[in-house]
């Protein structure tokens, strides 16, 4: 039977302090289900990055550390190292993995580390007030494109499509959304089997909602969070045999 | 006058720092000195958010200060932050809708009360808040109240989606400037958020919701296919409403409890 | 006594396995390279050890943490550019008390600089953070030290918990000379950080609120105070309280014995203080070196970056303070004795 609330969650720091309507509690609900499903939660250190995934510190009741900006996969990597029968799990915005933290998570993903990824897209930079990030589509105003975002070669960066390149034909690469958060829950299951269960590395981009730095209702975010797929496809992506 | 030191105490999203904004312009429209900083941590919704401000004749060289003149309560969560800036000579302006006398700092001048969560939400609408508390404020400082609007509209225009919300927050604004403050006798807290849990049963099912952990972002409502849930008059963490739900009309898709970001709300189908 | 020769990257390497470090993050620069392939080598050997390069310097210093993290006696080696990549790194170490051990070989800066040979990341080693230089810092003068501040570095970052950097530089990187080293006692044992024993570790560097971030330097100050002692050494070489008093460190200083040496054959009333730790500094020591002192030399190849440090720890003092400054340039024993003799004979 699913409880309200995940078990591995730390019941004293809720309320939590994402804002409401926050895409990321969403996630982590179903972070928190799929590692009380599959009983890991003695086995999981969860790094984190500085965004509005700093908010989550102390949200488990497992081991948490917040790294530094784009800094959480190589702080997760060099744990696993350290702590190999661990499962390691590095959880960050689109600003952290796709600007500041890019190179090394490609890097990362060449090297087949055996860490898993999880990357909250909503699009902007939200903790710091809703800049726009690598993700931000061509057109959308925010604080820093207020004429609307410029037009660039990809219009978005696309994440799992270029982590596929660099990965490892074994290793996880995914993208769902938190509009469907079942099939979310299983691919963080699978997401995080691949390194438990195979030792390979595992990249998963969650399109999520920001309805505060989107000036959106519940109805308004969903809506748009389900527009966004039209340019970051959701699915498994699979090495092409060449 | 020589220097007027204003504390501005609320919660994210309640628009603090545009009620702080608007009157250090309006002071400084009026040919004063002024100085407004925002006292700020990393998140934007659940924690306190101050204002400083200090109105002078002369040039201010430091925004912040020890002891304030005046405190805005305006959040219950946010006292225990700003209470060391009460003294005796300080004056308190408060919601009374959400806070009960007990709660203040101690002060031996007259404590003020509106209760404008509680006006807002019976009178205009939720957001107002901030509009009726910087109505009243600008009458308590002498301000003018049709050149603050203007500087007021100019900071929201963009928020009022329509000309019927431009209407009503400038009604909103209006009202709180000609309030007559509670003094002794004071509205009860009633816009608090409800303590327990609310459980209902029928139709083979129980649901359970808790007002202690819903922020009122209404995502369960917006992906109930069967339209079970809707605004309560119960109030949330951040007073903002909590959703009932019809268990006839539910269908048990589980639905609400996936999408919760906060382990707010469940249906069980009885055993 | 051997007849091999080893540099002083090699004794690096010795001095991190008697440590009992088990993994190294690096990546290559000039003439911190040797370091990592050497280790490699060490690798190679031992399949309890690892090594990884990374893609840059930033990636190698987290992963550090992560590594010390996991209860792991990991390190990296760097220089100049890389030194300052470090910096990212290095304050999560300071305000998390990580026991970071990283070993700088300096070069000349700033920026590129020269590849082979400064004291100019005194500052940067001490203070290049976003806080307040709650960092040991050890200052090698001959391979023999590059050998034994090594392990003296692993051990105080776990043993204390904070960040450790080790300052070489690359004359004494490439230096080759046959040594036979002195085996390590009882190293400290390392422990994980997290998992937690009993409770979950929330590991946090992000503060909504300034008292409590003050709150939580206050507890790292305390700590750093009450452990200054301990942590902080140098060393007295020549006359113990001279009239004229050498301050050196790293090879400079090794120079600097050296003209000593000359100079006491003169009879001149002279001694060397070398600080080993240039933070903590050892202020009690330099306050008895100075106690007939009526000057003082400060020899060094950066500007100030030295004599700032001597000039806090003897402030009140009415000694008279000549500074030798060389940014990115060597002192031979020669150039310090000329100067020596040239200032006492004024």
């Amino acid at each position: 039977m699913i409880e309200i609330m995940p078990k591995c969650w730390n019941k004293a720091t809720k309320p939590d302090l994402f804002c409401p309507g926050c895409g990321h509690g969403i996630v982590l609900k179903h972070l928190g289900y799929a590692i009380d499903t599959m009983e890991i939660r003695d086995k999981v250190t969860l790094g984190i990055d500085i965004g509005c995934s700093l908010l989550a510190w102390n949200f488990f009741n497992f081991d948490t550390v917040q790294t530094h900006h784009g800094r959480t996969a190589p702080t997760m990597l060099g744990y696993k190292r350290a702590q190999p029968e661990r499962i390691a799990l590095a959880y960050m915005g689109d600003g952290g993995a796709y600007a500041i933290g890019l190179q090394s998570i490609l890097h990362a993903a060449m090297r087949n580390e055996p860490i898993t990824i999880i990357v909250v897209n909503n699009e902007n930079y939200a903790m710091t007030g809703g800049q726009a990030s690598p993700t931000t589509e061509t057109g959308t105003i925010t604080i820093t494109t207020p004429l609307g975002k410029a037009k660039d070669s990809v219009g978005g960066l696309k994440g799992p499509e270029l982590v596929r390149m660099m990965a490892d034909k074994n290793a996880y690469v995914a993208r769902t959304t938190m509009a469907n958060p079942i099939v979310m829950q299983n691919m963080i299951k699978k997401a995080i089997k691949t390194q438990a269960e195979t030792n390979n590395f595992a990249f998963l981009e969650i399109l999520s909602i920001c309805p505060t730095n989107w000036r959106t209702n519940a109805k308004e975010s969903l809506h748009r969070v389900v527009e966004m797929e039209k340019h970051y496809p959701l699915g498994e992506f699979l090495k092409e045999d060449k | 006058m020589s220097e007027l030191k204003i504390l501005l105490a609320g919660e994210g999203g309640q628009g603090v720092q545009t009620i702080a904004e608007v009157l250090a312009e309006a002071f400084a429209l009026e040919g004063k000195e002024v100085s407004y900083i925002p006292a700020f941590g990393v998140e934007q919704r659940g924690t306190p958010s101050v204002a400083y401000l200090i109105v002078s004749n002369k040039e201010i060289r430091y925004p912040k200060f020890e002891l304030a003149d005046y405190l805005i309560i305006l959040q219950k969560r946010a006292i225990d932050t700003v209470k060391s800036y009460s003294h005796i000579g300080a004056k308190i302006i408060f919601d009374s809708s959400t806070i009960s006398l007990g709660d203040l700092p101690k002060t031996e001048t007259a404590v003020f009360g509106i209760p404008a969560t509680q006006i807002a939400i019976e009178q205009f609408y939720a957001k107002a808040f901030n509009l009726i508390i910087l109505g009243k404020l600008a009458k308590v400082f002498g301000l003018d109240q049709d050149k603050v609007w203007e500087l007021l509209f100019g900071q929201l225009k963009s928020k009022f989606k329509t000309k019927e919300i431009e209407k009503q927050a400038e009604r909103a604004f209006r009202f709180g400037y000609g309030f007559v403050f509670e003094v002794k006798k004071y509205s009860e807290p009633v816009f608090q958020p409800s303590k327990h849990d609310i459980v209902v049963k029928g139709f083979g099912k129980t649901a359970k919701i808790i007002p202690a952990r819903c922020k009122g972002c209404g995502l369960c409502i917006t992906k109930c296919p069967v339209a079970a849930l809707k605004n309560s008059k119960e109030l949330g963490v951040y007073a903002t409403p909590v959703p009932e739900i019809d268990l006839e009309r539910c269908i048990n898709c589980g639905n609400c409890r996936l999408f919760c970001p906060d382990g707010a709300i469940e249906v069980n189908k009885d055993k | 006594m051997s007849n091999k020769l080893i540099t002083g990257n090699d004794a690096i390497v010795a001095g991190a396995l008697d440590a009992g470090a088990e993994i190294m993050f690096g990546y290559p620069i000039t003439p911190a390279s040797e370091i990592l392939h050497n280790w490699v080598k060490e690798c190679g050997k031992n399949k309890k050890i690892q090594c990884l390069q990374t893609e840059d310097e930033i990636a190698a210093g987290f992963a550090v943490l992560g590594a010390v993290l996991g209860g792991k006696k990991a390190f990296t080696a760097s220089a100049g550019p890389g030194h300052i990549l470090l910096q990212d790194a290095l304050a999560m170490a300071e305000n998390l008390r990580l026991p970071f051990v990283g070993i700088m070989m300096q070069r000349g800066g700033p920026s590129t600089g020269t590849v082979s040979f400064g004291q100019q990341e005194v500052n940067l080693a001490i203070h290049g953070g976003n806080g307040d230089g709650l960092r040991i810092v050890y200052s090698a003068s001959s391979i023999l030290e590059l050998y034994t501040l090594t392990i003296k570095a692993f051990d105080s970052a776990w043993r204390y918990r904070f960040p450790t950097i080790m300052l070489g530089d690359g004359y004494l990187g490439k230096m080759a000379t046959t040594l036979d080293l002195p085996k390590p006692l009882h190293p400290v044992i390392a422990k994980p950080i997290l998992p937690g024993r009993t409770t979950p570790v929330f590991l946090r560097n992000c503060y909504s609120n300034e008292t409590e971030l003050n709150g939580h330097l206050n507890n790292n100050i305390r700590d750093w105070r009450d452990n200054f002692a301990r942590m902080a050494e140098s060393e007295i070489y020549g006359v113990k309280t001279p009239k004229v008093l050498i301050i050196a460190h790293g090879i400079v200083a090794a120079a600097a014995k050296d003209a000593i040496d000359v100079l006491r054959k003169e009879k001149v009333s002279l001694g060397l203080f070398r600080p080993i730790t240039l933070n903590p500094f050892d202020h009690p020591s330099l306050l008895r070196a100075v106690k007939n002192a009526t000057r003082v030399l400060i020899f060094e190849s950066s500007l100030d970056q030295l004599s700032y440090i001597v000039k806090y720890n003897l402030s009140g003092s009415k000694i008279r303070i000549i500074e030798n400054a060389k940014p990115a340039l060597a002192f031979t024993a020669g150039e310090i004795v000329t100067t020596v003799r040239k200032e006492i004979n004024d």
